[in-house]
């Protein structure tokens, strides 16, 4: 990819810097409006949590922040509900990737082969949980996992109380969760599989590949880049799509077998109202967050060479 | 010069066996997808009476679950108000995303990389880092318990800024080069050229991120003050009083999803549309 050549002439009068400045000036100009979003409510605010870290404060408009230096970080690396909920969300993310990652990409390239009216409808069918409001979802399936007439027990013939037991308690979250994402999954994968150009599996097919050759050599690797920011969007955005459900079926509970670390900064922020303690705990998660990403985006960038 | 392909299925080696398993394992996964949906709208159909009953078939059906989720809560309003917020938002989404996925696709400029790990870098920032400095600085504008002040913070999508970048990406370069060289401006070419193939990315983005913002929970709890202004917020101060009052819960959920719905049948068949006819260019 070049620089592109400004083809309009530009008066020769005008100083050389000007030029320079007009050429280099659009895209900056076209990103403006989205990161000046990005500074006002994201950096920024992140800026402050940072500040916020080494005070003490309950919230109050009324009462003054308190120095106190990095007391906030030494209670929490004390504290043994840290590692613990930091546990649970890996195990959160584990869960989910056969619903974001395998499941999607079998579903997609399944109904490819599933021609026309057939393989959309399929599609649109996995993906309606999506649409589902996730207090919604969380209603339906309090319904469902109902110990005593939900149908889950009935059609199992248990008598789990799903949401009031640890292991089960887990489970429920990790499915009910995939159960809303898998389809967005899809339909990123199938948005991917449109993108990859047909050229290259014709020109297999002339000389004599198969079609599981065409698979392994052409289709995966092209689509790598996608499965990659599915991965990537899986480890980032599992806790806050984990969070509503958690927040409106358990609590947290039972016996905090379901408090994610992103619960637990909530729980730090407005039932313990320590503010301070709060935004520790989120400038720890960002910069664990920070590192995770940046091997995801180092690998992903690594593969999505396999196109030029 | 491109080959028109008949479609991104080699030609020979249609195995029916292979479709047979392919329908069969696309029907299983759909069924597991819809049946908690039927569910809720099964149970919320059956006469008050019936609620327990676990007859696949909701009959006689019944309104009167409806009946009563209207008579508690105020649903046409927040319906009213969460579809304003959802739409501008994601307009507002769209137009910010498409800008700068632009940019990314068709210059090379000095910190390109820092400036896309910024948009990257907002899915590292936990929601609840942020809420506290996002909070007083809405108060200060005056845009608490505004539809606003729930529009306004999300005007930025991460999400759709790196999937149209995905998209613009593999755009053919020759495509933007030749219209360079026609001496059109880069708006231009963005409006004649650009905008026009992404069509269909544009028109699925665009669903997914009125869903999102439908769908959003937390900010429009923190801005409006848990009042009962948007559904989501009705919904969970349903579930809260009504405990396991399930036929009523059922109903307020239903019309909960039912809008998004009805948007998603409505534009599935244009946007399965545009991805067909895109897979036939």
């Amino acid at each position: 990819m070049a620089r592109p050549r400004t083809a309009a002439a530009v008066p020769a009068a005008r100083p050389a810097r000007w030029r320079r400045v007009c050429r280099a000036a659009p895209p900056y100009l076209y990103l403006a409006p989205a990161l000046t979003m990005l500074v006002v409510w994201t950096y920024q605010p992140l800026a402050q949590t940072v500040e916020l870290s080494f005070h003490s404060w309950n919230l109050l408009p009324t009462s003054p922040m308190r120095e106190v230096g990095t007391a906030n970080y030494e209670r929490l690396l004390t504290t043994p509900d840290m590692g613990a909920s930091v546990w649970r969300t890996v195990l959160v993310i584990l869960g989910l990737l056969p619903f974001t990652v395998v499941v999607p990409v079998v579903v997609a390239l399944l109904s490819r082969r599933v021609k026309g009216r057939a393989g959309a409808a399929y599609r649109a069918m996995v993906f309606a949980p999506m649409l589902v409001a996730p207090v919604a979802g969380a209603a339906v399936w309090q319904w469902l996992l109902d110990p005593g007439s939900g149908a889950v027990n009935s059609v199992l013939g248990t008598r789990i109380n799903w949401l009031h037991e640890s292991g089960p308690a887990q489970l429920a979250i990790i499915v009910i969760t995939g159960w809303h994402i898998v389809g967005f999954a899809v339909l990123v994968v199938s948005a991917g599989l449109t993108g990859i150009n047909p050229e290259y599996a014709a020109a297999a097919q002339v000389d004599g590949a198969s079609r599981w050759q065409i698979l392994r050599w052409i289709t995966l690797p092209m689509l790598s880049p996608t499965v990659m920011f599915l991965v990537l969007m899986t480890v980032l955005l599992s806790a806050q799509w984990t969070f509503p459900l958690i927040d409106t079926l358990t609590q947290g509970g039972p016996a905090e077998s379901t408090t994610t670390v992103y619960y637990l900064l909530w729980d730090y922020g407005f039932h313990s109202y320590d503010a301070g303690l709060g935004a520790a705990a989120g400038v720890l998660f960002f910069l664990g967050f920070v590192l995770v990403a940046a091997v995801l985006v180092w690998l992903s960038d690594r593969l999505s060479h396999s196109d030029d | 010069m491109r080959v028109r392909a008949e479609s991104d299925d080699p030609v020979g080696d249609r195995g029916t066996g292979r479709r047979i398993v392919g329908h069969l394992v696309l029907a299983l996964t759909s069924l597991a997808c819809l049946f908690p949906i039927y569910w809720l709208y099964a149970t919320s159909l059956r006469a008050p009476g019936d609620v327990y009953s676990l007859s696949p078939v909701p009959w006689p059906l019944s309104l009167e679950h409806y009946r009563e989720a209207i008579a508690k809560t105020d649903m046409v309003r927040m319906l009213v108000n969460t579809a304003v917020i959802a739409v501008l938002t994601a307009l507002g989404q769209l137009l910010t995303g498409l800008l700068a996925a632009y940019a990314f696709a068709a210059w090379r400029f000095r910190f390109e990389r820092l400036l896309h790990l910024a948009f990257v870098g907002t899915w590292l920032v936990p929601f609840q880092v942020t809420m506290l400095p996002n909070y007083v600085l809405l108060s200060e504008l005056g845009l608490l318990n505004t539809l606003a002040g729930v529009i306004v913070p999300s005007l930025v999508s991460a999400l759709g800024v790196l999937m149209l970048r995905q998209h613009l990406m593999s755009f053919p370069k020759e495509l933007l080069e030749a219209a360079r060289m026609d001496g059109r401006g880069s708006w231009n070419i963005l409006w004649t050229v650009v905008v026009p193939t992404l069509r269909p990315v544009l028109a699925a983005l665009g669903i997914l991120l009125v869903i999102t913002a439908w769908n959003e929970y937390f900010w429009p709890a923190m801005v409006m003050q848990r009042s009962n202004g948007v559904v989501q917020l009705g919904l969970r101060s349903f579930m809260g009083t009504e405990g396991n009052d399930w036929g009523p819960l059922m109903a307020a959920s239903g019309m909960t999803c039912l809008p998004v719905f009805a948007l998603y049948l409505f534009l599935q068949r244009h946007i399965v549309n545009a991805f067909v006819r895109s897979g036939l260019k």
